[in-house]
């Protein structure tokens, strides 16, 4: 079931088109939305959010028409912004349990609520320091409780990871899978750090120019064509080359003891043909695995 | 021992009421009059601005009880108009309210702008009307109570003592007439607060600003009383000119409102005490109604207006 579905879509900024006829399904679970600076990602967050309409199209995010519902639509969706942001005097708690008012819940279960979460992202021994006084990190886990304290079912997440240290970046990183993964909580994360998305997203959306470039699961964008093997020999062999293309197969690649091998059939066929080439040049193998290649050479190709 | 710790940590989907997006602005009103009233300068000043109905009744207090004679008394209270009381206590607490409405007031919308609030505001069921009401409120509200207090227990003290002085029987509406006053400096200074504060991204920046329009303006005033005092303590009327400019300032705008509300020009603080050369000035009659009623209101829209502009749709990415 998708959690918003956009359709025809175009958004106009004067006479640019940020977005152009523009039509996605964001399935329920974890989904990262790709795309290079000026692609349309932020309009399409905008959008989401309900503060542009669009000129033509539209669509629904949780259940609610983004044209005609955006309060209902914003009350539905938590937003992670990418800048610092907060709201001045207060302690985090307070700032906590107000988003949660501003949301709409009671003040007596916003308050609850803002403890519970503040708690869950790891703010539990700060919760009555002034907000101002945080480091960068805690700023970060601050602007994801705010935005999870009314429990929303989509989060908007918007580099969730900017400026934090390795460490950071990992508990980070944890909080933002652990949210999405059996809580619930659907999560459409806007990053350029493509290792973040691999991370903590099971699907991506490729945008560019204002169009969908591509879309689906990473397992699925990362397959190579001709499902290709990667096989490990104990030690480079001249022979082995020469021995699979003598059987019907392909060496794509070599890397030091590493060969990407291509073979008609299924993955298991061009195992068992690397395994016969390997017995031919009497090299020994270490193992095999389904090739794949990395998101970032998906993205690019996507984009290019 | 189980090892397993006593509290669930792990995020828990909330499943209470969420009332419907609607009417947000109290929400901001509620937390904006609440980190206004948190500030220790704001009660100092609140208790600080009701200091001449103190001085009042201490006066009417002491006339009533030592004057030798109750003829003498009645001769007192004969002279005195009550309304102007009221409107001589609101002159002499503008300061006041305009430094209360600097600590309330002034940083709203400029602090939001340097923290980037409003990315948080308007990312939930909340719109820039929304917010524009609820941070107006925030400021008007604890500026009206704050002149309404001691306005209304003086109020009520003259009810209790005065009565057979002609203080109900002077304006039977006098009570109506307090309550539409005691808005004016919260209308005034809501309205002007949330305008400069829009174009700041520093409080301080927003406040010094203000500061400075407000004591310019009082400057100003000031120039025009004294010329009127001169004036009059020469025996000729001060001109026309002379006594509508008075009014062309943030303290004389609301002077001139509480004169027009009260449906009076005024009166010496204690009339028959003397003055210079044995007399004192008459005050400066109450201006054109309808312009000034116009000229209020209109600069206290322009300034909501202009924070209605500044204030920007929120943006998602940088």
């Amino acid at each position: 079931m998708a959690v918003a579905s956009i359709r025809n879509l175009t958004v106009q900024y004067g006479s640019f088109t940020a977005l152009s006829n523009f039509s996605v399904e964001i399935p329920e679970g974890a989904t990262g939305l790709l795309g290079p600076n000026g692609a349309g990602k932020t309009t399409l967050l905008k959008t989401l959010l309900g503060f542009i309409s669009p000129v033509q199209g539209g669509g629904e995010v949780v259940g609610c028409d983004i044209v005609q519902s955006p309060r209902e639509v914003r009350q539905r969706v938590g937003l992670m912004p990418e800048q610092d942001c907060h709201i001045p005097g207060m302690s985090a708690v307070q700032f906590v349990a107000y988003a949660g008012e501003l949301a709409g819940m009671p003040s007596d279960q916003a308050l609850r609520r803002a403890h519970e979460v503040l708690e869950y992202c790891g703010l539990g021994e700060a919760r009555y320091r002034n907000v101002e006084t945080y480091s960068t990190g805690m700023k970060q886990r601050i602007k994801l409780a705010q935005a999870l304290v009314h429990g929303p079912k989509l989060l908007l997440l918007d580099e969730p990871t900017n400026g934090l240290d390795p460490a950071g970046r990992e508990d980070m990183l944890n909080l933002v899978k652990s949210v999405s993964h059996g809580k619930g909580v659907n999560v459409l994360v806007s990053s350029h750090l493509l290792p973040d998305i691999e991370r903590v997203c099971d699907r991506v959306i490729v945008v560019l120019q204002g169009q969908l470039r591509a879309q689906g699961t990473i397992k699925d964008l990362k397959r190579i064509e001709g499902h290709p093997i990667d096989v490990e020999l104990k030690e480079p062999s001249e022979r082995f080359g020469s021995a699979l293309e003598a059987l019907g197969g392909k060496l794509l690649s070599q890397s030091s003891h590493w060969y990407r091998v291509q073979a008609p059939g299924t993955p298991t066929d061009a195992g068992k043909l690397a395994l016969n080439a390997a017995r031919q040049a009497g090299a020994q193998v270490r193992g095999f695995q389904v090739a794949e290649r990395s998101l970032e050479e998906a993205f690019l190709e996507a984009v290019s | 021992m189980a090892s397993s710790p006593i509290l669930d940590l792990s995020y828990r989907n909330y499943d209470g009421p969420l009332e419907a997006p609607a009417a947000r602005w109290w929400a901001i009103a509620k937390m904006t009059m609440r980190l206004g009233v948190k500030k220790r300068g704001f009660w100092l000043w609140a208790v600080l601005s009701g200091y001449w109905y103190l001085v009042l009744m201490a006066v009417f207090y002491f006339t009533e009880v030592f004057l030798p004679t109750p003829q003498q008394a009645e001769q007192f209270f004969a002279r005195i108009v009550w309304k102007d009381q009221f409107l001589n206590a609101f002159s002499i607490g503008q300061l006041v309210y305009f430094i209360i409405a600097l600590l309330i007031g002034i940083g709203t919308i400029a602090n939001d702008n340097r923290a980037n609030a409003l990315l948080i505001y308007l990312s939930k069921p909340c719109t820039k009307l929304d917010y524009i009401i609820g941070k107006w409120l925030g400021i008007f509200v604890p500026l009206t109570l704050v002149v309404a207090g001691p306005t209304l227990l003086f109020y009520l003290y003259g009810v209790l003592s005065y009565r057979h002085y002609g203080f109900l029987s002077q304006d039977p509406w006098l009570i109506v007439r307090l309550l539409f006053m005691c808005t004016i400096p919260g209308i005034f200074h809501a309205s002007l607060a949330l305008g400069i504060s829009s174009f700041f991204n520093q409080g301080r920046m927003a406040g010094a600003t203000y500061s400075g329009v407000y004591f310019l303006g009082l400057f100003f005033t000031k120039a025009m009383q004294v010329i009127h005092t001169v004036s009059a303590i020469n025996g000729a009327a001060s001109p026309k000119i002379v006594e509508t400019l008075y009014y062309f300032a943030p303290d004389g705008l609301q002077i001139a409102m509480a004169k027009i509300i009260l449906g009076t020009d005024g009166s010496p603080l204690f009339p028959g005490l003397g003055g210079p050369r044995g007399r004192l000035p008459n005050p400066i009659h109450a201006p054109n109604a309808a312009l000034f009623a116009l000229l209020f209101f209109g600069i206290c829209a322009m300034f909501v207006l202009i924070a209605w502009r500044r204030v920007r749709a929120v943006e998602v990415v940088g």
